[in-house]
């Protein structure tokens, strides 16, 4: 037996301590974690969407590449097909976004056969240049955007969009 | 544009530029022969139309899809919702559909008819191939009303 022994005091002192502390955690840690939720929350869309257009293969001439990705619509999950027009400048690639600026249609390149190596929408006749900038006079106020890029096993990857940065 | 609260709210700010709607139409066919086949129309024409949407957003506005049966008198329907269509400030409407007997049943309409493709067992690759070439069918029909004025 050691000198200071525990008495009955200090042993209840001890034990509720002991058990009040686990209990006033169970309640803590649940409301912590509601409140730091957020951060922990995995950011969606922020990946690249890896396509099946081989980078060798680009050129000059725009070319239209398909991509799946899930979208969450409130309880409906779906996979989208979305597209981009993907070119190569140099040895840069460049891939932007085929929805109009102006109200959201589908862009086309070399849509319209009266102005080559444009893209046209078919709603109201808007038109951009090769990089995405818009042509005065015609409908859309602002350029095409830009999708970010990466390479992956000689594979093209697409991002998230961004304001075009040629114009 | 979908018929939605945040869609229709950009239509009323740009009737200029969206002037066309699209009511898609679906037969219910309840017989156990025609179950299956009025389904798959639906679904097809259901796909079809969200990539129309899809390419025409800023122009065209899918309606929510008329559907009806084959005993109903179909065609006082459609001429109600001609009008109420017209009414909204649109100056195209387009109905889609599967459904031969419209053709002959509503001329002075302008029904696109597309013959139904069955795409419940297609991998999603073929299907979207395969409404490409659907719409290619289609754009030629809108483009050439909307070019009439």
């Amino acid at each position: 037996m050691s000198n200071n022994r525990v008495t009955r005091r200090q042993f209840l002192n001890y034990t509720l301590t002991g058990v009040g502390g686990f209990m006033a955690a169970g309640m803590l840690m649940p409301m912590v974690r509601f409140a730091v939720d957020p951060v922990l929350q995995k950011k969606e869309g922020g990946d690249f969407v890896l396509t099946k257009q081989k980078v060798s293969e680009l050129t000059k001439t725009p070319v239209k590449v398909d991509f799946t990705f899930e979208q969450v619509d409130a309880w409906y999950k779906s996979d989208v097909t979305s597209t981009a027009w993907v070119y190569k400048e140099g040895d840069k690639v460049i891939a932007l976004s085929p929805v109009c600026k102006h109200l959201g249609c589908t862009v086309n390149w070399e849509g319209d056969p009266a102005h080559k190596n444009q893209f046209f929408c078919p709603c109201h006749g808007g038109r951009y240049e090769k990089n995405g900038e818009n042509i005065k006079g015609t409908p859309p106020l602002g350029p095409l955007d830009e999708f970010e890029v990466k390479e992956k096993d000689g594979l093209l990857m697409i991002g998230k969009t961004r304001p075009n940065t040629l114009v | 544009m979908f018929w939605i609260g945040k869609d229709v709210e950009v239509f009323s700010a740009q009737k200029e530029f969206i002037d066309t709607a699209i009511v898609p139409l679906t037969v219910i066919d309840g017989s156990p022969i025609g179950m299956k086949q009025s389904a798959s129309a639906a679904e097809f024409l259901m796909s079809l139309t969200a990539f129309v949407e899809q390419q025409f957003k800023g122009r065209v506005m899918i309606m929510p899809p008329f559907s009806y049966t084959n005993s109903m008198v179909k065609k006082d329907y459609i001429q109600a919702i001609d009008e109420e269509l017209k009414l909204a400030g649109f100056k195209y409407i387009f109905y889609m559909t599967s459904d031969h007997s419209w053709t002959s049943a509503a001329p002075e309409l302008s029904v696109l008819w597309l013959p139904s493709i069955p795409l419940g067992d297609m991998d999603q690759s073929v299907k979207q191939s395969v409404l490409s070439d659907q719409i290619r069918q289609v754009v030629p029909m809108l483009s050439s009303k909307w070019s009439e004025l």
